[in-house]
């Protein structure tokens, strides 16, 4: 447990290493984002129900203290700074999740599909829809793996790709169709 | 990919950055170009000839100084809002002049209504028309806020995007008022105050679209 000196001097060393990495020192950087990584996932491990996936969350506060590193004033305290930045992306992920929550249904809770084996194999299907999605044409597939793959919004992946939500929306539709038109010759 | 890997890779990439300035520093950039376009938004329907006697009522100068407090710090709130970590009640001071703003004029409009009735009130409403004035003054202010309010943390898109548009409307109603001769308050309260909480509500759904949160790389 660290007394509140010791807290003291630990904060105002993170200010002048962020400081010093404002300013190019990659070293520095290094050794604040080493220290700072167990407290991430401390503050984090509070605000997140889920352990499994916490880790992603980690990463994501480390990767926007990253490109919002220039906003830091070392004249001031630097914890409430990483606080706001760990709550704001908690809450991002926490209402991320709970739109995927009321598209998604746990698996456990149904038992088997089919009688055999190889139809409840994930893995058996997935060469063959590889193989399809990679057989579409460019915009199609960039569309589905920005869209569908990647999880993206429209806006996000409208700005990753450079096409307008409405070209994505058609490119997605005609995706999935050719793909269910691909897969159901490959079965016949 | 580990976490420790990312760190590795971010401590790679940790080119410098120009740092952004301190709110308040920013915010006296933007007065220094804000307050010029409302002066010249002012300036097209030149001063009310009794200018010299509504700065020497209080009531005048309380609802001025007011909508520049509340502009000042609402663009200075603005600001804040990109910087993580700026507390929350620093970002509502501009509710302070806006309160005591509201006040005054809603009073002025409540003993309008005594002494002209409905009827007087809605005869002074339609004479004149400032939201066009208002809006127009505005728009440069907002454009140049919006600019600087990239430059952070997109965290609060709404708020920022709502401090702004305040900021702006509020200082430009202030300089209007030194040139429309209308002293009516029922005018002040709704083609003033109605527009700057329009323009308010509109920066607040703007912003979500032009101060988009701030993505992971």
């Amino acid at each position: 447990m660290l007394s509140a000196m010791d807290r003291r001097e630990q904060a105002a060393r993170w200010a002048e290493w962020m400081a010093a990495a404002q300013d190019g020192d990659a070293a520095a950087y290094g050794r604040l984002l080493s220290e700072l990584l167990p407290v991430v996932r401390r503050m984090v491990g509070r605000r997140w129900p889920r352990a499994e996936d916490s880790e992603d969350v980690v990463q994501d506060v480390l990767l926007t203290l990253h490109s919002v590193r220039h906003t830091y004033d070392p004249h001031r305290p630097f914890l409430p700074w990483l606080t706001a930045i760990v709550a704001h992306r908690v809450a991002d992920a926490l209402r991320r999740h709970g739109r995927q929550g009321g598209r998604e249904r746990a698996l456990d809770d149904v038992p088997e599909t089919f009688l055999s084996v190889e139809a409840n194999t994930e893995s058996a299907d997935a060469p063959a829809l590889r193989a399809a999605v990679a057989s579409l044409p460019e915009g199609q597939r960039r569309a589905v793996e920005l869209v569908k793959l990647k999880e993206m919004s429209l806006a996000e992946a409208s700005a990753a790709s450079g096409m307008t939500p409405g070209a994505l929306k058609v490119a997605v539709h005609r995706a999935l169709k050719s793909l269910k038109a691909i897969l159901a010759r490959d079965d016949t | 990919m580990k976490t420790e890997a990312l760190i590795e890779t971010l401590a790679k990439d940790a080119a410098p950055v120009r740092r952004l300035e301190p709110p308040s520093r920013r915010t006296g950039w933007w007065l220094l170009l804000a307050l010029p376009v409302v002066a010249a938004g002012a300036a097209v329907d030149g001063l009310r000839p009794d200018l010299a006697q509504c700065l020497a009522e209080a009531r005048f100068v309380l609802e001025q100084g007011a909508a520049l407090l509340t502009g000042i710090l609402a663009a200075w709130g603005a600001l804040a809002s990109t910087v993580p970590g700026t507390p929350a009640w620093r970002l509502a001071l501009p509710l302070v002049p806006a309160t005591v703003w509201l006040a005054s004029v809603g009073e002025g409009c409540w003993r309008e209504w005594l002494s002209w009735g409905a009827g007087g009130l809605a005869d002074k409403l339609w004479t004149p028309v400032c939201l066009p004035e208002v809006v127009a003054t505005s728009v440069v202010p907002i454009a140049v806020m919006v600019a600087m309010a990239r430059r952070g943390a997109g965290f609060h898109p709404a708020r920022t995007g709502a401090l702004a548009a305040l900021a702006a409307a509020s200082l430009a109603s202030a300089g209007l008022s030194l040139s429309h001769g209308n002293d009516a308050a029922i005018t002040a309260l709704v083609w003033h105050l109605g527009t700057v909480g329009l323009l308010t509500g509109l920066g607040a759904v703007a912003g979500r679209r032009w101060l988009r949160p701030a993505k992971s790389p």
